[in-house]
């Protein structure tokens, strides 16, 4: 959050950062998390399936999954939004208690794979407001634990300072 | 269980950490491309942006602009152009802004 000037909104930016990092801190080590597929080709979810297996063992960081949304407070949110799932994703979104964070998992949400058409809308973001992306086609659980400790605020996001241009070898 | 319980104490509380060290198959995951500048001409950027499946890659103003969030680390990138494009290797990915997922790549002698 970085407010372009110390106008006189400043005071409700470094209140609103403030609020933000007190919501972290409190999901911090007690997260629920429910899971929603919406039109998904289901490798995403097996990847959020084997957060749960022993070798990563997502329990041990203090995130849960919940069959219910009125007990969670992170929405995972995969596939390709098709618009026969956007009344039960507003539900579900709307069911959720405050604070609440929303997490995009894979190409799919991110607009990689479908463009909006009269079957889907194509991006998360088009319809709910997104806390963090995690890209991959899927996601690795890793890739995948990474986002939810950036989304609570436990680990720094790293893409932001990546340029993707490869180092040139010494010239000779 | 003593001996646990002696083992906890002197390592701490390793295990509610993200992985200090990674699985050593980390290295062996997909992951998005990243471009070697000398080697990306408008040609090949052309080729880049013809042959991508995920409509990941485009071009502006004389750059070559990859969405990280669109791409799917298909590699059709790196078969196409095996010069001028390699791997990233990063597969930790989150972003808190899809602005952050925007990469633009300088192309060797792009017109802006």
């Amino acid at each position: 959050m970085s407010g372009a000037t110390a106008a006189p909104g400043g005071d409700e930016d470094r209140l609103a950062a403030r609020l933000a990092g007190d919501i972290r801190a409190l999901f911090g080590r007690s997260l629920h998390i429910r899971t929603i597929d919406t039109g998904s080709c289901a490798v995403c979810e097996s990847e959020i399936r084997l957060l749960l297996a022993p070798h990563y063992d997502l329990h041990r960081l203090g995130l849960f999954f919940t069959p219910s949304p009125r007990h969670a407070d992170l929405l995972m949110v995969t596939g390709p939004v098709v618009r026969a799932m956007e009344v039960a994703l507003g539900k579900t979104y709307t069911a959720m208690p405050e604070p609440k964070l929303v997490v995009a998992v894979g190409a799919c949400p991110l607009g990689g794979v479908y463009e909006e058409d009269e079957l889907v809308r194509g991006r998360l973001d088009r319809v709910l407001p997104v806390d963090v992306f995690i890209p991959g086609c899927p996601p690795s659980p890793l890739a995948l634990l990474q986002g939810l400790l950036v989304a609570v605020g436990r680990l720094a996001e790293k893409v932001s300072a990546l340029s993707f241009i490869a180092e040139q070898e010494a010239a000779p | 269980m003593a001996l646990w319980f002696l083992r906890g104490l002197a390592r701490q509380v390793v295990t509610t950490r993200y992985p200090a060290v990674l699985d050593p198959w980390a290295a062996a995951l997909p992951t998005p491309p990243s471009f070697v500048p000398g080697q990306l001409t408008v040609e090949v950027a052309r080729r880049l942006v013809e042959s991508c499946p995920s409509g990941a890659l485009w071009q502006a103003d004389g750059e070559l602009v990859l969405d990280v969030g669109a791409c799917t680390a298909c590699r059709t990138c790196q078969r196409v152009a095996p010069d001028a494009v390699a791997l990233s290797g990063v597969f930790e990915l989150a972003a808190s802004s899809s602005v952050h997922l925007v990469k633009r790549i300088p192309i060797e002698g792009g017109e802006r």
